[in-house]
């Protein structure tokens, strides 16, 4: 079965990260509202899913702007407190303003990045390794606040061994934490609350009633050994593992020539997949 | 009140009397010109060891000129509240001012990277909005705040919080300590000279900062006369009570943007990144900081004219920013 499949020309080629945004952007629910990472593949995920898929979906940033109009592109970093990301908007505030509004319950859905995630949805940007191998990165910024009061939680993160693993080397944002019942009430976060799905460029997972990641979909040119030699920990895998449809030529488009024009998000380590004959195939060796 | 779990990292202690008495004592109530050169501001204002807050960041709307002034002089041993920054936390522990971090986030760098091999680094563990919120509890008077997040993570067993029994819903809760910082910086689009000062557009939490920091500086894009603040005292975001001084600072957060009044330069924002990535930041002063004596004979001697007002067509939005 194909999963997420839409109008339009299926594009016969495009980059991996393009395959991960297209696929989010079909996820985005119209009337719902977001809270999205400023920078990188998220942000250009729910623009890309309003233009094409969810006009009535909105979205606010951790600088407190509310449901914006921006004017594209962004220039590079100048992703928040910027007038370019921040135009139009229905309102402006400050990051307690995001955080306050979250914590209220106001936003339906999180989307994230992350370094490395674990078989609870466990999300860490901090640090990697432990003792003097111990290299530490930039920390989880809004992310943990996000994982922590939204409704449902989107993680889009790369599909490769040392970040699908069994235990997070630190957990920065919170998934189901040691993943038994009410461990996330236990901590003092809010009822009801916690991962939904996790896309990488090769996969989709969502988590089982035990609050385990499962594998649900793939994409066309991966199978599910590939997938599964990309996790360390392996992951669940549901009975019927589907398809995820292509990107279109329609969206690439958008996302091309308006959303991420300097290749800033698409063009990181990214492979190429092609239509060769009715197959799609990853370029190796890149 | 029963404490169910605690991190273990020290915290700048909290002293919400303590703070008080410091506003009776220090703060003037009385309307007082406070204009300062940001040398002047400084020198009087930062000292060593102080814990520093400034708003947004060296890219974004944030208090550069400051933080170029701080390398310049040499500060050493600042705590800094690391929330919402790219470079800044890179450039002041590359330059050797900072020793202490509580990390929300910042642009990771062989800067830092080496800080720490070198052990003269600490991060103590939060996320950005945790951080606004130990400042909101500041700016309140209180002695600390619940969160709905940070409980659960790795994040909270390396900070000051505390997972609690709530006495009014039996729930565990979360409680982060309140942070009243030493020193706050935060660059405005407008201020009179007293410190009634404006921000326009989005920021990240400079009512907060400037309110429960014990020593404010103000850099502010323009002066204006005190009759344009009780013209529209709505857009006042920060009273003039809680600044001690106020910067004429045009281009103050070059190379950053400052919303509605000028754009990013790009090529120098990518040299910082590159600067912080690569242990670079020496040779990042030697070439920004400290051959000029201020910050407007670096942007006169090796911006220019000519890209300053480049700069400041590129922004083009100005809806939002003017009154």
């Amino acid at each position: 079965m194909t999963m997420l499949e839409v109008e339009g020309t299926k594009a016969s080629s495009f980059n991996e990260r393009e395959f991960q945004i297209t696929t989010v952007a079909r996820m985005i629910e119209d009337g719902r509202s977001y809270w999205v990472t400023g920078g990188g593949t998220p942000i250009f995920a729910i623009l890309l899913g309003q233009r094409r898929y969810a006009p009535n979906a909105q979205y606010i940033t951790e600088d407190g702007v509310i449901a914006p109009e921006p004017m594209l592109p962004f220039e590079p970093i100048m992703t928040m407190v910027a007038s370019r990301p921040s135009y139009r908007a229905l309102a402006w505030g400050t990051m307690n303003t995001a955080g306050n509004h979250a914590q209220l319950g106001y936003m339906d859905y999180g989307i994230l990045n992350g370094l490395q995630v674990d078989r609870y949805g466990n999300i860490n940007s901090t640090l990697i390794g432990s003792g003097k191998e111990m290299r530490h990165f930039g920390g989880p910024g809004g992310a943990d606040s996000i994982a922590a009061n939204c409704w449902r939680i989107i993680l889009m993160t790369d599909q490769e061994k040392r970040k699908f693993v069994e235990r997070v080397d630190f957990i920065s944002s919170a998934g189901f934490l040691d993943g038994t019942p009410n461990a996330r009430e236990r901590a003092g976060l809010p009822r009801g609350t916690g991962p939904w799905r996790v896309v990488t460029p090769w996969a989709m997972y969502d988590f089982d009633d035990e609050r385990r990641m499962r594998l649900i979909a793939i994409a066309p040119y991966v199978t599910v050994e590939e997938v599964l030699a990309e996790c360390e920990y392996p992951p669940q895998v549901a009975e019927q593992v589907e398809t995820l449809a292509v990107p279109t030529e329609e969206e690439l488009e958008v996302l091309r020539s308006q959303l991420d024009v300097q290749g800033q998000a698409t063009g990181v380590r990214s492979g190429w997949v092609t239509l060769e004959g009715d197959k799609y195939v990853r370029q190796t060796g890149d | 009140m029963r404490i169910l779990a605690e991190g273990t990292a020290p915290y700048l202690p909290v002293d919400p009397d303590g703070f008080r008495e410091y506003v009776r004592e220090h703060k003037s109530r009385a309307l007082e010109p406070k204009l300062l050169s940001a040398q002047e501001a400084v020198a009087r204002f930062v000292a060593d060891g102080d814990y520093l807050v400034y708003d947004c960041n060296y890219l974004q709307r944030g208090p550069s000129i400051l933080i170029r002034e701080i390398i310049r002089q040499r500060k050493r041993d600042l705590w800094l509240c690391g929330k919402f920054t790219y470079v800044d936390v890179g450039l002041l522990i590359g330059a050797e001012c900072a020793t202490k971090v509580d990390c929300g986030f910042f642009y990771q760098g062989k800067a830092i990277d080496r800080a720490i091999d070198e052990g003269r680094l600490e991060i103590y563990e939060y996320s950005n909005v945790v951080m606004t919120l130990r400042l909101q509890a500041g700016a309140m008077g209180l002695p600390f705040l619940p969160v709905r997040s940070l409980g659960g993570t790795d994040g909270f067993s390396q900070s000051g919080a505390k997972l609690i029994e709530d006495p009014y819903t039996g729930q565990p809760i979360t409680i982060v300590p309140a942070l009243n910082p030493d020193v706050a910086l935060i660059h405005v689009h407008q201020a009179d000279q007293y410190g009634n000062a404006r921000v326009f557009g989005t920021g990240i939490a400079h009512e907060e900062s400037a309110l429960a920091s014990k020593k404010v500086i103000i850099t502010a894009e323009e002066i204006i006369d005190t009759e344009e603040i009780r013209s529209d005292p709505g857009r006042t975001s920060i009273p003039y009570y809680a600044v001690d001084a106020v910067v004429h600072a045009p281009f103050g957060a070059y190379p950053g943007t400052c919303q509605g009044y000028y754009g990013s330069d790009t090529a120098h924002v990518i040299e910082c990144f590159g600067a912080v990535s690569r242990d670079g930041v020496a040779q990042y002063a030697e070439k920004w900081i400290s051959p000029f004596a201020t910050d407007q004979e670096m942007l006169d001697k090796l911006v220019g004219e000519e890209k300053l007002s480049q700069l400041r067509a590129n922004e083009t939005i100005t809806e939002g920013y003017r009154p």
